[in-house]
């Protein structure tokens, strides 16, 4: 098994948009396009390739144990984490913005300057809390799972930390988008151990991708 | 079942481990097989204290380990101490101040346990067990071969088929890195998107810093400076100023020092590896086994050290992180450590003299052997041999009587006279 390599990536687009890229340096596998399938773990025996289908928050856990030598995960994930790994390629699909966002009505005469003791709802309490620290802003951090528009609509908080890729549920929500923390696209991430211990095939992974890479990022929908 | 949440308060605080008796003889069957290759290569053991104060071990370490230590004061001096959170230190200090006028080079070797305050995220461990050496005196390549061959041999002995040492320069980073005008946060930022290998991130830092094209080209090179042997002539050809190229120059020394010891199919480079850079002036590497992301085992030379403490003299070592160790190698362990003692020594009858002699006759021929004290029933003793991982259990009656064996692996039994087991060696 050991001179296998095997993948961690995400359900849905990501793991499309993934597969579409390895094709192209002649990473593929059959056994993933047959409809229906549920199976999460998938194999080309010949070319010693296995692909686990994992949830996107999953990715990074998977990978920095060694279950999965390679994943692809986007850079929110990573930075919320924190984990030891290393992120050789920004692969450049799935951009979207890491963003602050507020109602539209409190927008109107808000100043982020005069920010202080302010309520956030979010996924992402690490990376939010770092980045009101480094503003000097204290804040009280709400940890939400989902449908995180919701929380100023029903005055759990004030305003959100969420994903921004092309504003259509924030506006339809009357958010509007006020600071960005970063600009997030997929990473190709790899397990300390892996890039030592099987350095040939994930060089040349690497170094085939590298060029197919171009300088547009690109918002998978 | 139901889920409560009067489950009882956690015994132990995070980051801290009981081991028992399974998981303990692995641990230690690990710690022997590495303490008997430091042997053999001439280290002899020192055993540095638990506790220091805080402001002589404060002298050589790392910004990063020195936020680690656990401190606190303590009330016989008044002064603060702190639990040591690394044994290379201690063993700096011990050399520069005890062991001044010893003849050079110093073989020496430890093996302990340390405290360091653990990231807040789960499963990282607090307590952790160092098994090492540090060679000093010493400033030449063949030191540092001595150390990955050595590192090499102890993973061979602790049976890893597949391993690999990663190498790398910490000299050469800082060549390149030399004149570049890099201050506070931002060098902070630079310095880990190259450990990250991110070289997307650098290539975005490096555009606010007003460099020539020749050196950012150099920076950029160094997330990708991995890999084989090769990757020295890659680097050859990267590279132009004077303290990179001594680096790579004691690289290749280093190396065919390496080939001679005939490891070099276990070693592979990375000169963008920066792990280390708190103390290591030279040679660094870490050994790492597939499918675990943490290093097993991590050195190099670290020149300056004793300095702090008043005596220059060149070192180099390394050390096993054997919980991570035994952390990789758990299953394959099964097979290389006896988990179970040699025989439980059951009385049938009410005379024990005849059983408590046997015992501590097989006791001495080398056998580890426990006697079922138990006033319990043949059965009961056979299941508890089992379970206790016995590879034997004898049945002993009186002098005169035969004793009878049963090996628990298979249930096989047989006979033999009592004396016959006082004179001969018995065999499991």
């Amino acid at each position: 098994m050991n001179d296998w390599i095997t993948f961690a990536l995400p359900k849905g687009r990501i793991m499309q948009d993934s597969m579409e890229l390895f094709g192209k340096i002649g990473i593929t596998c059959p056994e993933m396009d047959e409809k229906g399938t549920r199976k999460l773990v998938f194999e080309n025996r010949e070319q010693k390739y296995r692909f686990m289908a994992v949830r996107a928050t999953d990715v990074p856990t998977y990978v920095e144990y060694g279950c999965a030598d390679i994943g692809v995960v986007g850079k929110d994930t990573l930075l919320e984490q924190g984990k030891d790994l290393y992120e050789p390629l920004d692969l450049k699909f799935g951009y979207c913005r890491l963003a602050v966002a507020e109602p539209k009505e409190l927008q109107a005469d808000d100043d982020p300057a005069n920010w202080s003791n302010i309520r956030v709802a979010t996924k992402y309490p690490n990376v939010t809390e770092r980045y009101f620290a480094a503003k000097g802003i204290q804040v009280e951090l709400i940890k939400l799972y989902g449908s995180i528009e919701l929380a100023p609509l029903v005055g759990l908080s004030e305003r959100i930390v969420d994903l921004v890729s092309t504003g259509g549920t924030l506006k339809a929500n009357g958010m509007v988008e006020v600071e960005t923390i970063a600009e997030i696209t997929s990473r190709l991430i790899v397990n300390r151990a892996s890039l030592k211990t099987k350095h040939k095939r994930i060089s040349e992974i690497i170094d085939g991708l590298e060029p197919l890479i171009g300088d547009e990022v690109k918002i998978s929908q | 079942m139901r889920f409560t949440d009067t489950t009882p308060e956690a015994a132990l605080p995070k980051g801290v481990k009981d081991f028992l008796p399974l998981k303990a003889a692995k641990g230690e069957f690990l710690q022997q097989q590495l303490r008997q290759v430091f042997s053999a290569w001439g280290f002899r053991p020192v055993i540095p204290p638990q506790l220091e104060f805080v402001d002589e071990l404060d002298k050589s370490l790392g910004d990063d380990l020195r936020e680690r230590a656990f401190r606190f004061d303590d009330r016989q001096s008044g002064r603060l101490v702190a639990f040591p959170p690394d044994m290379t230190p201690q063993v700096a200090r011990i050399v520069a101040t005890r062991m001044k006028e010893a003849p050079l080079p110093l073989r020496l070797c430890y093996s302990g346990r340390v405290l360091r305050h653990a990231e807040e995220q789960a499963g990282k461990d607090r307590d952790i067990f160092q098994t090492g050496v540090e060679l000093i005196g010493l400033d030449s390549p063949e030191a540092d071969a001595e150390m990955i061959a050595m590192a090499v041999e102890c993973l061979s002995a602790v049976g890893a088929q597949q391993f690999t040492i990663d190498i790398g320069q910490v000299d050469f980073f800082r060549g390149v890195m030399d004149g570049v005008p890099l201050t506070g946060i931002l060098a902070g930022q630079v310095a880990a998107a190259i450990d990250r290998k991110d070289s997307s991130e650098l290539q975005t830092l490096l555009q606010t810093i007003d460099i020539d094209d020749r050196t950012r080209e150099e920076i950029l090179a160094l997330p990708r400076l991995f890999g084989g042997c090769d990757v020295l002539n890659i680097a050859e050809k990267t590279v132009r100023n004077d303290r990179s190229r001594r680096a790579l120059d004691n690289l290749s020394h280093v190396l065919k020092t390496l080939d001679v010891y005939g490891v070099l199919e276990h070693i592979t480079l990375d000169l963008g590896e920066l792990r280390g850079l708190n103390y290591h002036t030279g040679i660094t590497f870490q050994g790492f086994l597939p499918g675990i992301g943490r290093a097993v085992c991590s050195g190099g030379r670290y020149d300056n050290l004793t300095e702090q403490y008043g005596y220059q003299v060149p070192a180099t070592g390394f050390t096993f992180d054997v919980l991570n160790l035994l952390f990789a190698l758990d299953k394959n362990l099964d097979k290389q450590v006896s988990l179970g003692s040699d025989a439980l020594i059951f009385a049938s009858g009410s005379d024990l003299q005849p059983a408590q002699k046997l015992a501590q006759v097989l006791r001495r021929q080398g056998l580890s052997v426990a006697r079922d004290i138990y006033d319990r029933s043949l059965q009961e003793a056979r299941e508890y041999a089992r379970k206790v991982n016995f590879n034997t259990l004898l049945v002993v009656n009186g002098e005169q009587d035969e004793v009878q064996i049963i090996r628990l692996n298979d249930a096989t039994e047989e006979f033999k006279p009592y004396n016959a087991l006082l004179t001969e060696q018995f065999k499991i």
